[in-house]
């Protein structure tokens, strides 16, 4: 292996207003590795690969390649640089084909035709080398995420980036598709390129990486080879000394024993052939499931196979072409959505920016968001206590240890953990009967992920009924007593605690029963 | 070959074409990298006075011209320079500088002319018959017996289809109006786009401004350009944001006007304000039944901030 330097990151510091994100950080990347970087919500990886990228501006380092300072001022910089970033959430252009979305930006030549069948060819080219499996021509709104994210890989590779950034490129992707990736990247790095795998599943770092670091509240803890690095390691640096680990459930070597509950109790929830129609095809077809009081029911999925709907649909979000559902035996179905949760179910929507809050709004605000009609946060004549909300606000700010300075100040403030915490705080602070649960823990540190999953258990060792529509395999098969997975909007198949296993989930994950 | 009224009347609507198409391609163009301009019916009055002035100075139409998108230009300037650089919104700016382009074509106007109830008067754009072609039956007079900027913006608009939908250059216009963090991922500046395009859209609302006194009037009035701003934002939806679709659309707006005109000079138990509404109605149907198909730019209006964490 080659240990030249390739890449050499030093003394970088960023702020966001009052938030010093970044504090002193250096690392260094070598030719031939997959370098992971691992750290919990906040602690700086995504924020110092933009400091790389040129998306944020740093307020003081230095950045080398080979040796040689650079000034990294936007992506282009980067990307002549033979830099590429492979980011989260997918930037692509909707409207246009896959082959469009990669030759973006790069020098073609301008001819009338928009003749694309060279490039097209050196696409096919590279993703055969590299594994990653595309039709240029499809175009990319159509395309499952697995394959989207393909593209973006390509997008890097086709501008012949030697520094190869992915954050958190697992999100999507079901575990055979991780496993595909996982060779592609070795195919990479064989040929000299250098991939920084950013990440905070644990699992992943230690399966596919050759170097690890771990990053803490913007700093760096250490970097070690993979094979001089432990489990335990990793996670007391990442968390720092607030963890228990002998008592983590996150860590817990086997999961706990069968589990007991009344499997001929009345569903809280009943769902009964609910179909929602989408422009062209069902969106959610024959879905048939019950959750029980005292019961997990995990759904799995890629997302984007009807989980969002479903769930709109429950909810009287979205209308239900066709079936019903029941809460606690009554038809809700129709029933407007104050009505619903007026019931005694709490939701936590996944897309937090979009669903879940108000940026503009207070914290506050937001904490009361559902029952500001209610007292003691209105009077019955309809006037707010503001006393009243700032009171509950501030206890659930210390209780749910959010990192807020002032109740009063605006939500958008909050970093992406943070307000996650404060909707788990919203759902948790009314007495709920049903809780619906889309992604709870996605982008959330370690100590927060565990707070999460113990406040579920808790809901349900007290009888509460819990859907919990999750992409992170570890989650559901840790908190479900069982797992219906969901492809193209049906139910693929429903297993049972004792039958858990995570390639049968993948298998139905990725709609293999299709072909039987 | 014998004027027939017929002939006449289509000749008329391909005259009326040039304001509405040069206004809305200009919004077009703009809103493809998701900058919204709402400004139109001020810059075109600037246009108006401002190239009826220099045509009326210089005794040059075309210096009224160059004019008029000069002034076009420098509104353009400062819509991109608020909303990129500073970041305001995109429609206060717009109606802002809207107010100023009323206020300003009246007042630059009585600087120079002064109160008059005999206000002078420019020659009017002559006809460029084009040979031969103009000799054809029927469509010769309708098509190619026109003023010069006639056949300019329509060869504009057909060389806009080309320059979006088939260059690389065009690839990565409307990407930044499609999704802007991903063009900037890329290394397409955002903002140079959004400058270039805002610019170069109101310069050609401008000229669209400096055609009406040129063609129709000879003169400038205060309010001469009577909604033709207005109605180019509501063209640019109904052709769905694409220039081929604003040149059919700007054919259709044209005859409205034409014929609303004819009404009321010709009694025939209609009243011409209901025609007048006719273009409006039609935008709000195709807005309501043909919503899906016709898509606007994904970041239509919104403004683009690198280091945002809240949008994404």
């Amino acid at each position: 292996m080659n240990n030249e330097p390739l890449l050499e990151l030093t003394g970088i510091n960023k702020s966001f207003g009052p938030v010093q994100a970044l504090k002193d950080i250096s690392l260094t990347l070598r030719a031939n590795e997959i370098h992971g970087l691992l750290g919990g919500n906040g602690a700086g990886k995504t924020t110092l690969m933009n400091v790389l990228f040129g998306l944020y501006k740093p307020d003081s380092g230095l950045i080398k390649l080979r040796g040689q300072p650079v000034e990294i001022n936007a992506p282009r910089d980067a990307i002549e640089l033979g830099i590429g970033m492979v980011h989260q959430h997918f930037l692509q252009v909707n409207d246009f084909t896959v082959a469009e979305n990669i030759v973006l930006g790069t020098r073609l030549p301008n001819r009338p035709t928009m003749d694309l069948s060279g490039a097209v060819e050196q696409i096919t080219e590279l993703s055969i080398r590299f594994g990653l499996e595309v039709n240029p021509k499809a175009p990319i709104a159509a395309l499952p995420m697995g394959v989207r994210q393909r593209v973006e890989i390509l997008k890097a590779l086709y501008r012949g980036v030697e520094v190869l950034i992915l954050d958190e490129p697992t999100t999507h992707l079901t575990p055979q598709e991780v496993e595909m990736l996982f060779q592609s990247l070795q195919l990479m790095v064989a040929e000299g390129m250098s991939v920084v795998f950013i990440t905070h599943k644990l699992r992943e770092v230690m399966a596919a990486c050759h170097t690890i670091s771990v990053l803490r509240d913007g700093q760096r803890m250490f970097t070690r080879p993979r094979d001089e690095v432990t489990e335990e390691m990793i996670v007391r640096n990442m968390v720092g000394g607030d963890i228990a680990l002998e008592e983590s459930l996150l860590f817990s070597e086997a999961p706990e024993d069968e589990r007991t509950y009344d499997r001929q109790a009345q569903p809280v929830l009943d769902i009964q052939g609910m179909r929602i129609d989408g422009e062209a095809t069902a969106l959610v077809d024959s879905v048939s499931l019950a959750v029980r009081p005292g019961e997990i029911l995990g759904i799995a999925g890629v997302a984007g196979n009807g989980q969002q709907e479903m769930v709109e649909g429950i909810l009287g979000i979205r209308p239900i072409a066709a079936g019903a559902v029941l809460f606690d035996g009554q038809d809700v179905s129709g029933a407007a959505t104050e009505h619903i949760l007026g019931l005694g179910v709490a939701y936590v929507p996944q897309d937090r920016q979009q669903d879940g809050f108000l940026p503009k709004a207070s914290i506050a605000q937001n904490l009361i968001l559902g029952a500001q009609r209610q007292q003691p946060y209105s009077s019955r004549r309809g006037f707010m206590n503001w006393k009243a909300i700032y009171t509950s606000a501030r206890s659930l700010i210390a209780e749910y240890s959010i990192r807020a300075q002032d109740p009063k100040e605006p939500a958008a403030n909050l970093s992406g953990g943070n307000i996650q915490r404060a909707m788990l705080a919203r759902a948790f602070s009314r007495p709920i009967r049903l809780l619906i649960a889309h992604n709870p823990t996605s982008g959330l540190d370690i100590p927060s992920v565990e707070f999460i999953y113990s406040r579920i258990l808790d809901h349900r060792q007290q009888g509460g009924a819990t859907l919990l529509l999750s992409e992170n395999m570890d989650e559901l098969v840790l908190l479900s007593d069982r797992i219906a997975v969901i492809y193209e909007g049906r139910i693929a198949g429903i297993l049972d605690r004792s039958t858990f296993d995570a390639y049968e989930i993948g298998r139905l994950m990725s709609g293999a029963n299709d072909d039987d | 070959m014998a004027d027939t009224p017929l002939i006449n009347f289509a000749s008329l609507v391909m005259m009326a074409v040039v304001p509405y198409l040069l206004a809305s391609q200009g919004t077009m163009l703009a809103g493809r990298t998701g900058l919204f301009i709402v400004s139109q019916e001020g810059v075109m009055l600037v246009g108006a006075s401002v190239g009826f002035l220099g045509a009326y100075l210089f005794d040059s139409l075309a210096a009224g011209m160059v004019l008029a998108m000069l002034a076009g230009g420098l509104f353009g300037v400062a819509l991109a320079y608020f909303t990129t650089n500073l970041k305001m919104d995109q429609f206060v700016i717009g109606l802002a500088l809207f107010f100023l382009g009323l206020g300003l074509s009246s007042l630059l106007f009585k600087i120079v002319v002064g109160v008059t109830l005999q206000p002078p008067i420019i020659p009017t754009l002559d006809r460029l018959p084009i040979p031969l072609l103009s000799e054809i039956p029927v469509l010769g007079p309708i098509l190619f017996d026109q003023n010069i900027l006639v056949y300019l913006s329509i060869l504009l608009s057909l060389f806009l289809y080309f320059f979006l939908y088939k260059t690389s250059t065009g690839l990565s216009l409307r990407a930044v109006g499609e999704n802007p963090k991903a063009a900037d991922s890329l290394g397409v500046s955002v903002t140079r786009w959004r400058y270039a395009t805002t610019i170069i859209g109101s310069m050609l609302m401008g000229l669209a401004g400096a055609y009406l006194p040129m063609v129709y009037t000879g003169t400038y009035t205060d309010g001469i350009v009577r909604g033709r701003g207005w109605l180019a934002i509501a063209l640019t939806f109904f052709g769905g944001w694409s220039p081929q679709g604003i040149l059919l659309g700007s054919f259709f707006f044209a005859l409205v006007e034409i014929l609303a005109l004819r009404v009321q000079v010709t009694d025939i138990g209609l009243p011409h304000q209901f025609l007048r509404m006719l273009p409006y109605l039609a935008t709000i149907l195709v807005m309501v039944f043909a919503f899906r198909r016709v898509r606007a730019p994904a970041f239509l209006g919104q403004n683009y901030d690198r280091e945002s964490r809240t949008s994404s």
